[in-house]
């Protein structure tokens, strides 16, 4: 019966069994990579809202509208993708097995502090391919933190080497977040009700908006089209848990 | 060997029984200890509950977990099976440790579930500290330390359960099968009635704890395992 070099840590366990993949330079022209964006959350009156839309990209080609960029890690944390899907959805795996790993050894949940670091180590880890100019990741990571009372839903960002900063009302990344962020720093500064004091419906149908303007600026950007079964990805993060804003509740929402 | 077995036999004497139950909404764990946890998520739709020396019972725990999560994460979810992970893991690993002469056999008696879509596709693992195991579809498995009684607790728990199919009533169940067990009831002439039996599990347990582990047949996640009290069952 073996243990682990560090208890409870996921990522020691597979070295220890020599099952992290290496990470080794490719060779000639790097291939046209799919891309993924965009993707945001901002605070609302019942936690955070997270979002994005659900276009890959390669070069001028569309490769699909039906990608999931939002992630429910475990049952208290969201991550957002945004760049290159095959090394993002490596990272959510990763940290998904490694949350739950966790808990399950250590008998306690990770604590929020330590899961933003987990994103931090495996953007660091990613590194080499970052530099060769493929497999570029910049996520945004929710999570509620236990440690204050009553506990809150908290949104980080990160830059591509791993720098986190967690975000005091919104943050979003990929090409069209330039778009939301302007939107979104208007809405709370100048027009009222700001995203934080919005309500589930008010929320909902401001991200929707958000998504179908970035959509207008950017081709990279799939849009949201009740008529063609167009939609985007909402999840909310509570204190209680993670909810997932269905196609049909988006159609009702908009048509409201 | 005899002798070793005699001795863990010997060790484990005193231990305090555990269960598990399928149920048509899941699967029902529950044991009572004096302060260390007799019963533990294992993954997803698999939990585990055990009698012995804690440390032993950790030893196996973190094995099944580090199985089931290199299983998950190499492969997917889906595939990770209790039957794979006692028949190559745990089952050799413990018929070894008990095989060899210089070193301490494992003091564990432990039982395993895994989730299915509907009660007959639920397995019920009953793993001994030889290594040695049985496998059952659903029904309810218990473990204890002596196999006399054992066989005799469960024969009368299938027996009691027989049509039952909320969680409180099977929770109130099991805890007079515990109850019975530890006060060695079982090879008596006759089972003292249910209103004994009601009565010797609550006063039994007063300063103890009741560890009871819920696996839900549905769910919106993939992690299917709760803990669940007493006074949630409504038995306080």
């Amino acid at each position: 019966m073996s243990g682990t070099k560090i208890a409870g840590d996921f990522l020691s366990l597979l070295a220890e069994q020599k099952l992290l993949s290496s990470d080794s330079a490719p060779a000639g022209g790097a291939p046209v990579q799919t891309q993924a964006t965009t993707v945001f959350a901002f605070h609302f009156a019942e936690g955070v809202l997270m979002a994005g839309d659900r276009r890959a990209t390669a070069g001028n080609v569309i490769v699909t509208d039906r990608v999931e960029k939002i992630i429910e890690v475990d049952s208290t944390s969201l991550l957002a993708i945004a760049g290159v899907p095959a090394t993002a959805f490596e990272m959510a795996r990763v940290l998904q097995t490694s949350f739950e790993y966790y808990r399950r050894s250590q008998l306690q949940p990770l604590s929020l502090p330590a899961r933003v670091r987990a994103l931090a180590r495996l953007l660091r880890d990613n590194l080499s391919m970052k530099l060769q100019g493929i497999g570029v990741v910049v996520p945004l990571f929710a999570g509620v933190d236990h440690s204050v009372s009553p506990a809150q839903a908290r949104i980080y960002f990160y830059d591509p080497l791993g720098a986190q900063f967690q975000a005091a009302g919104y943050a979003a990344s990929g090409s069209g977040s330039g778009t939301i962020r302007s939107i979104l720093s208007f809405q709370e500064r100048h027009a009222s009700p700001k995203p934080s004091e919005m309500d589930l419906r008010q929320a909902v149908r401001f991200a929707l908006s958000l998504l179908i303007t970035a959509s207008e600026f950017d081709s990279a950007t799939g849009g949201v089209n009740p008529d063609t079964e167009t939609f985007a990805t909402i999840k909310l993060l509570k204190v209680s848990g993670v909810e997932t804003i269905t196609d049909q509740q988006q159609k009702e929402f908009l048509h409201d | 060997m005899a002798n070793r077995r005699e001795y863990v036999r010997d060790q484990l004497k005193g231990g305090s029984p555990v269960f598990a139950v399928s149920l048509p909404d899941g699967i029902l764990l529950l044991g009572v200890g004096g302060g260390q946890s007799k019963v533990f998520e294992l993954f997803d739709r698999h939990a585990l509950a055990g009698l012995g020396h804690p440390a032993d019972i950790e030893k196996v725990r973190q094995a099944a977990i580090d199985a089931a999560h290199l299983e998950a994460f190499t492969r997917a979810a889906e595939d990770v099976s209790l039957r794979r992970l006692i028949s190559f893991g745990l089952s050799p690993q413990l018929k070894t440790q008990f095989d060899q002469i210089f070193s301490a056999p494992f003091l564990v008696e432990l039982l395993l579930a895994e989730l299915g879509a509907g009660p007959a596709q639920d397995s019920l693992f009953r793993l001994h500290f030889d290594g040695a195991f049985q496998v059952q579809a659903g029904g309810a498995v218990m473990a204890a330390s002596q196999p006399e009684a054992e066989s005799a607790g469960q024969t009368w728990l299938n027996e009691a359960l027989r049509g039952k199919t909320g969680r409180t009533e099977a929770a109130d169940l099991l805890l007079q099968a515990w109850w019975c067990q530890v006060q060695n009831k079982w090879l008596a002439e006759s089972v003292p009635d249910e209103a004994q039996r009601q009565a010797g599990w609550r006063a039994a347990v007063t300063g103890k704890t009741v560890e009871i582990g819920w696996l839900a047949r549905h769910g919106p996640r993939p992690a299917r395992y709760q803990t669940l009290s007493l006074s949630e069952l409504g038995l306080t």
